[in-house]
């Protein structure tokens, strides 16, 4: 028997736990009780009162006014919902409220849109009776802040945006001041939000029932005619958007709370930092290179300029002259015609994308110790699991949503939250154990972690013995590790290290999450197959909340890697040099396909330089900036004979193009992004592209004709329906059949997803144990001793990647410049003060920089981000490279540094010959 | 209420308690200035916005608190007596105006003339005392100070037992302990004890369901913020029986598995602070409180809070996250605290007196006590008595004593004509003298004829007193103590004040369906007992003096 409550005499099943509020709106819709306080992602509250219900113990029994958000639905209890005293509270209390509310509403912002004004219309206020008293009319509007605006004298005090600032963002930066009558939210020390600490995620702005708190785009408006959900092209978190439009133009975008990824929140760059996609800047028509000038053409001419260019290579210097760049950032579609074209078209395997520079090592590592080089497990497990572990990521600025729930999570007491990471990162504050190791030893600290579990006994042995192979010799090895040498090497206190190692194999769940902190190492395949070895050795695998969770940088990097982009493998992770998978591609293609590795990125530099690689067409990247060791990047540019750059903006890789391809961003096509927990998502096309310019797919699809090969126009579901039929783990997915919040792959041919990885057997049947030493990283064998310091890199919250479009929005106005952050101890021996320039210098080159002194670098360690390349930290950066997926050892570079002299005339941050 | 800042302050929890730290930053300049805020919030990894929305909170704390040397009591019985307007003026002649503040009842309800100068409370008939206390207050400290009140039982002498020393006192802790936590609570049960806050929450039911939280961690949490106008019955246990309320809460925290204690003692008391402080020193140094007490494997340790000036904080939730640093804001039920309290672990929140009854029934046992009195009240009650008496003072009676008997026999009458007496607080009920003589001192007889017994003060209204101006008096304390988090109280309270005030300065009448509308939303949908209590005297005064009312309501 259903355990029943009565809604008006009628009885309903309830559920477990559920409030009254719950319990009524799950049978009579979401207006069956008005709230004001309640919010969808957050706790009840219980402030305006407003939802409160009669509740009798028997029918037409005595009856009790309760708030029904916080009071739990009793079995067999009475609910009047709208009982003529409750009519009545409900009418009393908006009358009181707009005793301190202006009544303006036809020149309000969120007019039509205000959920006082909707709840006030239902309840029937005709007029305030009250004398007039005391108010708040007169506070003032706060319009300090790029995005985020506020106009507290019509706030209800319904606290709404300080549980969003404290419940979801974790931030803090709103509480309520005063008390009583006078009470009123304040950012920060009651500031502005510009002085404030505000990170301007916009949950407030979103939680606000009226216009209190709201935005520069005033996100609440009604002025929108039209709604599309999207998912944005930032990170790999693959937020779902819902973006407003009139008349075919942006006006604002909100989170969507029935957003399985992220629940209604999302942060300042997905939410606000939209505005470069109708920039000025926007490259609109294609351009061609003639005597060192661009020219503008037709998009005919451009591509004749192409194909016949290609011909000819193709004629004289055969396919392998030819190579091809895809792009993380663009649809899974889009980047599966790109490596058809390079494979099937031109006919060489010389594709490869970005994810060489970031998550290379870790699809590799992954593909060696599981089969599959995917995050195993989803973010929701976050809210089963008891232990996370996150290595070399900074998620609060890099994944801000993930951030943020890693951050909630972390803050539980009970919760175990370990970080390994160089600097005290937001997360590392609120860690249980943070483990703050010189870059370039995380091989050296998770071997000390295997060795203490392992010789403590908190070795998960069922799991080991029926799971895995290779362990013994695995053990032997880790046991032999020399504790105090490896200690001694990472900087780290071997007590410490031990403790968080036996915290997460004594928890019952573990989940790990790492990010480039781990794989931009000479050793990062090494370092990601440890945290694989960590998993399995604690039986962490194939449960929920458990696994290996690599947070994947761009939107759609994971997406990019499935759709073959990478040298060795093609679409679907298959191996391009085994016969049979060759006679597959060829068969399905319609073309033959070779069967030798291609080039990875670095590979192409250097056959350019050496003249191997004749032409190169890159879609959506900024190899020039963003790759390291920028002089030999530009002189492998330099020394093609044709390179096509598919751009939204003119970049420095552009600059150096002989065609500019103007493409699409995200908000102007469909298709898919895989994010980093294999969900494969609709991107909805919102408005229509930039006159002039073409979705990057159609771009290859127009190219690939010219090229004699017949390719339908860009339709993203007619693409996903060939990549349905070619990649084994997108077998189930269909256009049409997304819906809102995707599917995680593998997606089986009756369309069910997958959730978690490996549950009873491995992709690759037993999980690989192997064990790997710690090898110093030539980058400080060869120049440790002349270049004492570490530089390391980082993001800001602010801003993504190089600046490309962040750069183009607000965003600038909240972070102007990159920043060297420097141990203070580190400062006084070199006589530099907070805000000082500092010249750092590598063996490669020099660079200048504003110094920030803070604590959350070590002594020895200085670290920087690369968000405005005009400074060109990649000048310092060297061609270390990871020894087995050859990315760059971003993380790593020797250096010194001094005050600088001179700068006289000099910007700061301004390029620096090198001698 | 945050769960997360409930976590965060957790972390360093009582031992180096944020709220503690706060109220520290505080002492110099009468407010914290905003870089210790900023830093205060870096150290427990909180929000600038949250230390510095917790300080403007609180009376002693906000930033109008800056400067601020000398405060006059502003309770009701002050009030009633008239008495405050002579204080103020005499201390201009001391202090500028804007070093004077308000404090709200230092608890000499039973003497008036209250003020507050360096941390000691004063009550002073005279101007020349006034004087001298001023003086040499400013100049060394003390003097001067009257504080004297009868102290009678009439009845079981239960509350009002002499002590007979520190290790005569505890021997009991160690038999308990051996006994064991189960027939120690059965006891408790037996005697039927109701917390004596005001709610008559059966305190057996709190600690069974503490007992049964499995948690690394509880806390019992003795609500000493006394802040009920007329009430000085805390007050009176702290200063002169600190032992049987301390012996209270260890043997709760026994019974429930918690070995910390937290004694939330308001600044208005600063007797109360330093002898509760010194009592519990006293334990440490004779081995009664720490680890492995007395070798009986029970460990106890004691963190005495000192309020900063909010009478919200009575409330048991406003309490706790007063004491975790977050502004005092009321939390929603459920989560009870038995089950997520301070710190979210398991936590006893109880009334001083009721913890003071502990050391009797478990020594007489549960029978004896339930003996005393009857029907769902047993036990003794402690009642505070106004200078309007002729004998006030502190007097235990058992439980069902005729009121009658209370206030013309034992308290020897009125000093002159009173027109109400306003028992159990600010949100106890208006009792008009007639009705004097249909009640008993018990829950069920206060709430059969539409009263609350509340705590029990007992605070007269002189026949000279106008109603109207003791009613808008009700509403303005309960807008300015109002924590702001409900609308009806919130904005109700301020809305009624106004109106009352209005009616008396303007050519206003209140709005008779208008009042009956707002009594009617504040106490059906206040959040706590605050914005949901006053309404009680409210409507009391309505009814019992329409008469004196109705020229001021349409």
């Amino acid at each position: 028997m259903k355990k029943v409550a009565y809604i008006n005499n009628r009885p309903f099943a309830i559920e477990e736990g559920e409030t009254i509020l719950q319990f009524v709106r799950r049978y009579h819709g979401k207006n069956a009780v008005p709230t004001l306080c309640d919010a969808p992602n957050l706790d009840p509250f219980g402030s305006c009162r407003v939802c409160s219900v009669d509740v009798a113990l028997e029918q037409g029994g005595k009856t009790k006014t309760q708030a029904s958000c916080h009071t739990p639905v009793q079995e067999g209890s009475y609910i009047y919902p709208e009982s003529q005293n409750i009519q009545k509270l409900r009418k009393n209390i908006i009358e009181l409220v707009l005793t301190d509310h202006p009544l303006d509403c036809l020149t309000c912002e969120v007019n039509g849109n205000c959920e006082l004004q909707d709840v006030a219309a239902r309840v029937g206020i005709r007029d305030v009776r009250y004398p007039d008293g005391e108010n708040h009319l007169d506070r003032k509007k706060d319009l300090s802040h790029p995005y985020m605006t506020s106009d507290l004298s019509k706030c209800i005090n319904c606290y709404r945006c300080v549980r969003a600032c404290d419940e979801v963002q974790g931030q803090f930066v709103l509480s309520m001041a005063g008390r009583g009558f006078d009470s009123k939210i304040i950012k920060g020390m009651d500031e502005t939000f510009f002085e404030s600490d505000c990170v301007s995620c916009g949950a407030c702005a979103q939680a606000c029932p009226t216009s209190a708190i709201s935005d520069i785009f005033q996100s609440k408006a009604v002025k929108a005619t039209e709604k599309t959900r999207t998912v944005c092209t930032y990170c790999g978190v693959g937020c779902n958007l819902e973006v407003s439009t009139a008349n075919g133009e942006i006006l604002s975008i909100q989170a969507p709370y029935d957003a399985e990824v992220n629940e209604g929140h999302t942060c300042l760059k997905g939410r606000y930092a939209f505005g470069f996609y109708n920039h000025e800047d926007r490259i609109k028509t294609p351009l061609i290179k003639r005597n060192g000038k661009f020219e503008p053409a037709t998009w005919d001419e451009a591509y004749d300029l192409i194909v016949s260019k290609f011909k000819s290579i193709l004629e004289t210097d055969g396919p392998d002259a030819i190579a091809g760049i895809s792009s993380a950032r663009c649809t899974n579609e889009e980047n599966y015609l790109m490596q058809k074209f390079i494979r099937a078209v031109v006919g060489t395997n010389n594709i490869d994308g970005c994810a060489r520079v970031c998550h290379s090592p870790t699809a590799l590592g992954m593909q060696r110790t599981f089969g599959t080089g995917a995050a195993t497990n989803s973010i929701e497990d976050l809210k089963h699991t008891n232990c996370i572990l996150v290595i070399g990521a900074n998620p609060t600025s890099g994944h801000p949503v993930t951030g943020a729930r890693l951050k909630q999570f972390a803050m539980k007491d009970g919760n175990i939250s370990i970080v390994i990471d160089p600097r005290r990162t937001e997360l590392a504050k609120y860690a249980t154990y943070h483990i703050p190791l010189r870059p370039g030893t995380n091989v050296a600290v998770m071997n000390m972690m295997l060795y203490y579990i392992i010789s403590e006994g908190y070795v998960a042995e069922e799991f080991v013995k029926n799971r895995t192979e290779g362990y013994e010799e695995f053990e032997k090895q880790v046991l032999a590790t020399d504790i105090n040498g490896m200690a001694k090497i990472a900087g780290v206190d071997k007590n410490l290290v031990r403790e968080a190692a036996l915290a997460y194999a004594r928890a019952e769940r573990a989940m790990s999450f790492h990010g480039l902190g781990v794989t931009e190492h000479s050793q990062g395949t090494f370092a990601v197959i440890q945290i694989a070895d960590l998993a399995m050795i604690t039986g962490n695998i194939g449960r929920k909340g458990v696994g290996v969770n690599p947070l994947r940088g761009q939107n759609n990097v994971q997406g990019m890697a499935d759709m073959g982009v990478q040298p060795h493998q093609g679409a679907g992770y298959l191996d391009v040099t085994n016969p049979d998978v060759n006679g597959l591609y060829n068969n399905f293609y319609g073309r033959k396909v070779p069967s030798h590795i291609g080039y990875k990125i670095p590979e192409m530099f250097d056959a350019a330089i050496e003249g191997k690689l004749k032409a190169l067409w890159i879609m959506a990247e900024d190899v020039v900036q963003t790759d390291p060791n920028t002089h030999k990047v530009r002189k492998a540019m330099d020394s093609l004979e044709l390179l096509v750059v598919q751009e939204l903006f003119m970049s420095p890789t552009a600059e150096m193009a002989d065609v500019i391809l103007p493409g699409a961003s995200f908000l102007e096509k469909s298709g898919t992004f895989t994010n980093g927990e294999r969900r494969v998502q609709r991107v909805n096309q919102v408005v229509a592209p930039l006159p002039g310019t073409k979705p990057d797919g159609q771009i290859v699809v127009d190219v690939m004709n010219r090229m004699g090969y017949p390719q339908p126009d860009y339709d993203p579901a007619v693409v996903l329906d060939e990549i349905s039929q070619i990649v084994p783990f997108f077998k189930g997915i269909k256009w049409a059949e997304l819906g809102k919040n995707g599917k995680q792959w593998p997606v089986k041919e009756d369309g069910t997803d997958t959730k978690i990885l490996h549950g009873e057997e491995f992709k690759r049947g037993k999980g690989r144990f192997v064990f790997n030493e710690f090898a110093e990283t030539t980058e400080i064998v060869d120049h440790g001793r002349e270049f004492p310091f570490i530089l390391t890199t980082n993001r800001e919250l602010e801003h993504y990647n190089c600046g490309t479009m962040t750069r183009r929005t607000n965003n600038v106005k909240i972070l102007t410049e990159d920043t060297v952050m420097v141990n203070p101890a580190d400062a006084a021996l070199k006589g530099v003060k907070d805000g000082d320039s500092i010249c750092l210098i590598s063996p490669r080159g020099k660079v200048d920089l504003k110094a920030r002194l803070t604590d959350e670098v070590r002594q020895g360690v200085l670290s920087t981000t690369f968000h405005f390349p005009e400074i060109m930290v990649n000048e310092l950066t060297g061609d270390v490279h990871d020894s087995e997926a050859k990315c760059p050892e971003y993380k790593v570079v020797a250096i010194d540094f001094r005050k600088s002299k001179g700068l006289v005339g000099r910007k700061v941050g301004e390029m620096v010959e090198v001698n | 209420m945050s769960k997360n800042l409930s976590e965060l302050s957790g972390r360093k929890g009582l031992k180096y308690n944020l709220f503690d730290e706060l109220g520290k930053l505080a002492i110099e300049d009468g407010t914290p200035n905003k870089d210790a805020l900023a830093k205060a919030a870096d150290e427990f990894l909180i929000g600038k916005a949250n230390t510095y929305g917790t300080a403007s909170f609180y009376d002693f704390m906000r930033p109008e608190n800056k400067g601020k040397k000398a405060y006059v009591c502003n309770g009701s019985a002050c009030l009633c007596a008239g008495t405050q307007d002579g204080v103020r003026t005499e201390l201009e002649k001391h202090y500028k105006a804007d070093e004077i503040g308000d404090m709200c009842c230092l608890g000499r309800c039973h003497e008036n003339g209250a003020f507050h100068i360096d941390g000691k409370n004063y009550s002073a008939k005279t101007a020349a005392e006034i004087a001298q206390i001023a003086t040499n207050g400013k100049q060394n400290g003390v003097q001067g100070n009257q504080d004297k009140y009868a102290i009678e039982c009439y009845g079981t002498q239960v509350l009002t037992a002499p002590f007979p020393g520190v290790d005569a006192y505890y021997e009991l802790l160690l038999s308990m302990i051996e006994r064991g936590q189960d027939a120690c609570l059965e006891d408790i049960k037996k005697s039927n004890i109701r917390g004596r806050g005001g709610a008559g929450f059966p305190m057996w039911i709190k600690l069974d369901g503490c007992r049964k939280q499995d948690a690394d961690q509880k806390f019992i949490v003795c609500n000493a913020d006394e802040g009920d106008p007329g009430a000085y019955t805390d007050r009176y246990l702290l200063e002169e029986q600190p032992h049987s309320v301390l012996f209270g809460m260890m043997m709760a925290g026994f019974i429930t598995g918690a070995d910390y204690g937290a004694v939330y003692i308001r600044a208005e008391y600063p007797e109360a602070i330093e002898i509760t402080e010194n009592a519990i020193k006293d334990l440490y140094a004779k081995g009664w409180l720490g680890e492995n007490i007395k070798g009986t494997g029970f460990n106890y340790n004691f963190k005495v809070i000192k309020a900063q000036g909010a009478y919200i904080c009575g409330e048991e939730t406003a309490l706790l996250n007063s004491i975790e640093g977050q502004r005092p804001e009321v939390r929603v039920r459920p989560p009870y605290p038995v089950v997520n309290g301070l710190f979210n672990k398991p936590t006893i929140v109880n009334n001083v007196e009721t913890l003071a009854a502990v050391h009797y029934i478990l020594e007489k046992g549960g029978d004896n006590y339930a003996s005393i009195g009857g029907g769902k009240s047993t036990g003794t009650k402690l009642l505070s008595l106004d200078s309007h008496f002729n004998k006030p003072g502190m007097y235990e009676v058992d439980m069902g004593t005729p009121l009658k008997e209370v206030v013309y026999n034992i308290a020897g009458g009125f000093k002159k004509p009173v027109k109400a007496v306003h028992i159990g607080g600010p949100l106890g009920g208006l009792v008009p003298t007639h009705k004097i003589e249909d009640l008993t001192i018990d829950f069920e007889s206060f709430a059969q004829e539409g009263f609350l017994l509340g705590h029990a003060s007992m605070l007269c209204v002189p026949e000279e007193f106008p109603m109207v101006k003791y009613l808008e008096h009700l509403f303005e304390f309960t807008s300015h103590e109002s924590c702001g988090k409900c609308f009806p109280c919130r904005l109700g309270a301020k809305r009624g004040s106004e109106m009352f005030h209005k009616a008396q300065n303007e050519d206003y009448k209140i709005d008779r369906e208008l009042l009956n509308d707002l009594i009617h939303t504040m106490e059906t949908g206040s959040l706590c007992a605050l914005g949901g209590g006053v309404p009680l005297p409210i409507r009391n005064g309505l009814m019992y003096f329409e008469d004196e009312l109705k020229e001021y309501l349409s």
